[in-house]
């Protein structure tokens, strides 16, 4: 893990901790129902305040808690074009397979790349200090995957060039 | 495979299995650039009929396609070809010549007919560029719209040829990877060993000026042009043209096969990076220790 | 006597209740039924199963003298169980009645009350439903604590004089009330809450510091002091004939549960998976520690005596197995082969989750010596209350 990423997952570990202290709450609105407050949003005492924490204007978390449920959303750092286009992609791909993720949000939230959706039934089945070791590895290896996308994809690019070149210049 | 061939592997296996063995033929298939085969066995088994449709034909035949095919295949061209198709090639399998290196160059040079075909346009440019050396001033610019909406154009100068090729991007992505791709072709020249090569310019939306004066031009965000200026020493000499003929006509496929291969590089690189993924959640999951169920013959049904 | 640890399942124990003689224990399961246990020997074997809910079971009470097991559950229904021979087989059986609580919201907690004639049950519709037993007609009258509630009620406790009601809700406020019913009460006698109170008189209602919602209440032994414990990992005690109030804030994880066990102390339990103990008096409180000693916990293992967890013996449990089976669908390499390399995911507490409950189990010359409690991992802990060791400074499981 880069060392300047450090105090960045760092801090998203800690409030993400913090935020997962979900329990069972059964909706106050519509009865017999049991639904995640962060995306009804009907109650507005069972809503924690969001919160943001950024390493730049770029690469930022959201997290909006809730008595039952949370939502994580990452934007992802995209300097250029090449980058935007395999992010849009990386997310696209991981969305699709929402279901299997569990804990994957099939939209993003306006502004964000990627959403995460918890609720109490995946802390009651699933250890919650393994849920947070999950995104604070996704939020690492997303870089690293694009990065690394993008060094072969120049890589391949300069192969392509100077092979097709050499051709016509013997 | 980096480099694309120009000849046809299906002409050239075909006729290699029909020599050893003749028998009867009728196959229809298709090449780069949606140019249709058809490969027919007439009353006779030895007697092989290969036409060919190419969609700028007519374009060709303008720029002296005919000629040329004489004079690489001489009586093997039909004056009138098959149905259909532009033109024909009546192979007599019994005239083959028996030992193998002179069989395989036959077959070779037949499998070659496309790239033959559109050779025409370039050799005369070239002839152009010799001539324009001593005389100055510029050639007729020549036309190929060998695809639906993607063409080649080719000049001739005193000191160079131009050949501009303008290619479409279906999608963002593709855009995006040509870029990237076409940037390298134009930084290419930096490194010492392939400093001779011809110069490559690219631009996203608007015609190169050489052009520009062509009616019906695109000039969308999902358009490209690419231009090679090709010098003397790139076709000075006959093999050297020939060479650089056979790569420049496929340069356009050349490019959008290695995007679409980059393509499904990052795909089954996201895919190997969801599974691990995937991993990592399943570690959060507790054991699963009792609820197990199994069948009669004892295997386990695994909780997803 | 270090803790007894019961693996009862492998899904969350929502709520837990003893009988009388700790013999037997109904709880449930994160599901619509109790499922009764009694203890053979060392371990708790199921008896019966007790289906009448159709949705999940929040909160279970056990009433000791009359034997009767109270449920509530999120299908805004409560039920009253009662012993009785069964007439074709002649067992016992617990036979059920419906209780009518008039709510159209999920029920949350419910609680008999000490002299067990009346029952109260917070709910998910802003209001407490206090039953009582109509004998002429012969069922269970509920009576509706509203004003000034704005939220759900989360958790309910009784004082006591069995007439003072104390509740925490979600719109982040503890209150007192009064839930006396004209006729099944006396009136009480005065005490530090005041005298005079007709039904819904509010005795006292106090803010949590930074506005977390309340998790559980409770009254001391006496009934002079309240305690609550809310989300914003605060625990406070309140004398109101002080008057005093004493706030201890701490860096863990929310309490979501206590208990008082002498008039000095309460152990408190939450998302930090161990029960910790609190002492102090009208003078003022502190925290003094944690009845789970980390080092211990591993000592412990060996006594964890599972009885849901018939592990399977056979070729699926095999060292070998598991290493390759971990490896393909979890990505973990553990060169041992065995359930050592499951280590990093085991937290160093008993518990593996959040403590849900944490209620009183022996009591011995007015102290509370051992109390139980029951989490999200399906674990039920029996703990001995002296056995308080001090909190390691570390922030109860929060790694960087």
């Amino acid at each position: 893990m880069s060392n300047v990423l450090r105090p960045y997952l760092a801090a998203v570990r800690s409030t993400l901790t913090a935020a997962l202290t979900l329990e069972d709450f059964s909706s106050q609105v519509v009865e017999r129902h049991n639904k995640p407050e962060v995306e009804t949003r009907a109650s507005k005492e069972v809503l924690l305040n969001p919160l943001v924490i950024s390493r730049n204007e770029n690469e930022r978390v959201l997290i909006e808690p809730s008595v039952n449920s949370i939502r994580l959303s990452i934007k992802i750092k995209q300097a250029d074009e090449i980058e935007r286009i395999l992010c849009h992609k990386f997310t696209r791909f991981m969305m699709q397979r929402a279901e299997n993720f569990v804990v994957l949000r099939r939209k993003p939230v306006p502004g964000y790349d990627i959403s995460f959706l918890i609720t109490n039934t995946h802390t009651e089945t699933m250890l919650k200090h393994k849920i947070v070791d999950f995104i604070i590895q996704f939020m690492e290896e997303v870089d690293k995957e694009i990065s690394e996308m993008k060094l072969s994809l120049n890589a391949r690019a300069r192969i392509v060039a100077e092979s097709y070149l050499t051709a016509v210049n013997a | 495979m980096i480099l694309l061939e120009p000849h046809n592997t299906i002409i050239q296996t075909t006729l290699l299995d029909k020599i050893a063995k003749p028998s009867t033929l009728d196959v229809q298939f298709v090449d780069f650039d949606g140019v249709r085969f058809h490969l027919t066995s007439g009353d006779k088994k030895t007697m092989i009929l290969l036409s060919m449709n190419i969609r700028c034909w007519d374009e060709l035949a303008r720029y002296g396609a005919m000629d040329i095919l004489k004079r690489e295949y001489g009586a093997l061209v039909l004056d009138q070809p098959e149905n259909e198709y532009n033109v024909s090639l009546m192979i007599d399998l019994e005239q083959v010549p028996q030992d193998p290196e002179s069989r395989d160059a036959f077959v070779m040079s037949i499998a070659m007919l496309k790239r033959n075909a559109l050779s025409a346009t370039f050799e005369r440019a070239f002839q152009e560029q010799k001539e324009l050396e001593t005389s100055g001033g510029k050639a007729e610019l020549m036309e190929i719209h060998y695809r639906d909406e993607e063409a080649i154009y080719v000049q001739a100068s005193p000191d160079r040829v131009t050949v501009i090729f303008s290619t479409i991007f279906r999608e963002e992505t593709d855009r995006i990877f040509g870029k990237v791709f076409l940037q390298e072709f134009v930084d290419a020249r930096r490194q010492p060993s392939i400093q001779n090569a011809p110069q490559v310019l690219y631009t996203n939306r608007d015609p190169p000026l050489e052009i520009r004066h062509i009616a019906g031009l695109r000039s969308t965000e999902d358009t490209g042009y690419v231009t090679f200026v090709l010098f003397p020493r790139h076709f000075s000499k006959p093999d050297v043209a020939a060479a650089t003929i056979s790569h420049i006509q496929l340069f356009r496929d050349y490019l959008h096969y290695h995007i679409k291969c980059s393509k499904a590089y990052m795909h089954s690189r996201m895919r190997a990076r969801v599974t691990e993924f995937q991993k990592v959640l399943n570690r959060a999951k507790a054991e699963v220790a009792t609820g197990e169920k199994k069948t009669v013959s004892g295997r386990t049904m695994v909780h997803r | 006597m270090s803790p007894e640890v019961f693996s009862l399942s492998q899904t969350p124990i929502t709520a837990h209740a003893f009988s009388a003689d700790r013999k037997d224990i109904a709880v449930s399961l994160n599901s619509n039924d109790v499922q009764l246990y009694t203890r053979k020997g060392s371990d708790w074997t199921p008896t019966e199963t007790l289906s009448e809910h159709d949705k999940l079971i929040t909160s279970i009470d056990w009433a000791p003298v009359s034997n009767r097991i109270v449920t509530a559950s999120q299908d805004r229904n409560a039920y009253v169980w009662t012993e009785t021979t069964d007439a074709e087989t002649g067992k016992l059986i617990w036979k059920p009645t419906l209780v009518l609580l008039r709510i159209n919201r999920a029920a949350t907690h419910v609680r008999w009350s000490p002299l067990e004639n009346k029952f109260a049950v917070a709910s998910g519709a802003r209001a407490i439903a206090v039953c009582s037993f109509d004998e002429e007609s012969n069922w269970w009258v509920a009576k509706h604590l509203k004003k000034p509630i704005r939220s759900t009620v989360l958790s309910v406790e009784w004082h006591p004089n069995n007439v003072l009601l104390a509740a925490g809700s979600a719109d982040m406020k503890a209150r007192v009330f009064s839930g006396y019913i004209k006729e099944v009460d006396e009136r009480p006698a005065p005490s530090v809450w005041g005298s005079k109170l007709p039904f819904n008189t509010i005795c006292g209602e106090y803010s949590s510091p930074a506005g977390g919602w309340v998790h559980a209440v409770g009254f001391s032994p006496s009934g002079d002091a309240l305690a609550f414990a809310s989300h914003d990992s605060s625990i406070t005690i309140v004398y109101p004939g002080g008057p005093a109030i004493y706030t201890i804030r701490s860096p863990s994880l929310p309490l979501v549960t206590l208990a008082w066990t002498s008039e000095e102390s309460i152990v408190a339990a939450g998302h930090d998976c161990k029960p910790l103990v609190y002492a102090g008096s009208e003078q003022g409180w502190q925290e003094v520690g944690t009845l789970d000693d980390s080092s211990s916990s591993r000592a412990s293992e060996g006594s964890r005596s599972g009885f849901g967890s018939s592990s399977s013996v056979g070729r699926l449990k095999a060292g070998a197995f598991a290493t390759f089976r971990d490896a393909d669908s979890r990505g973990q390499s553990s060169l041992s082969g065995t359930a050592t390399g499951l280590s990093d995911t085991k937290l160093n507490t008993i518990h593996q989750n959040t403590i849900l409950s944490v209620r009183p189990y022996e009591v011995q010359g007015g102290y509370v010596t051992k109390v139980s409690t029951s989490a999200v991992d399906g674990t039920l802990v029996i703990w001995d209350t002296n056995e308080v060791s001090a909190l390691a400074g570390k922030m109860g499981g929060v790694r960087i």
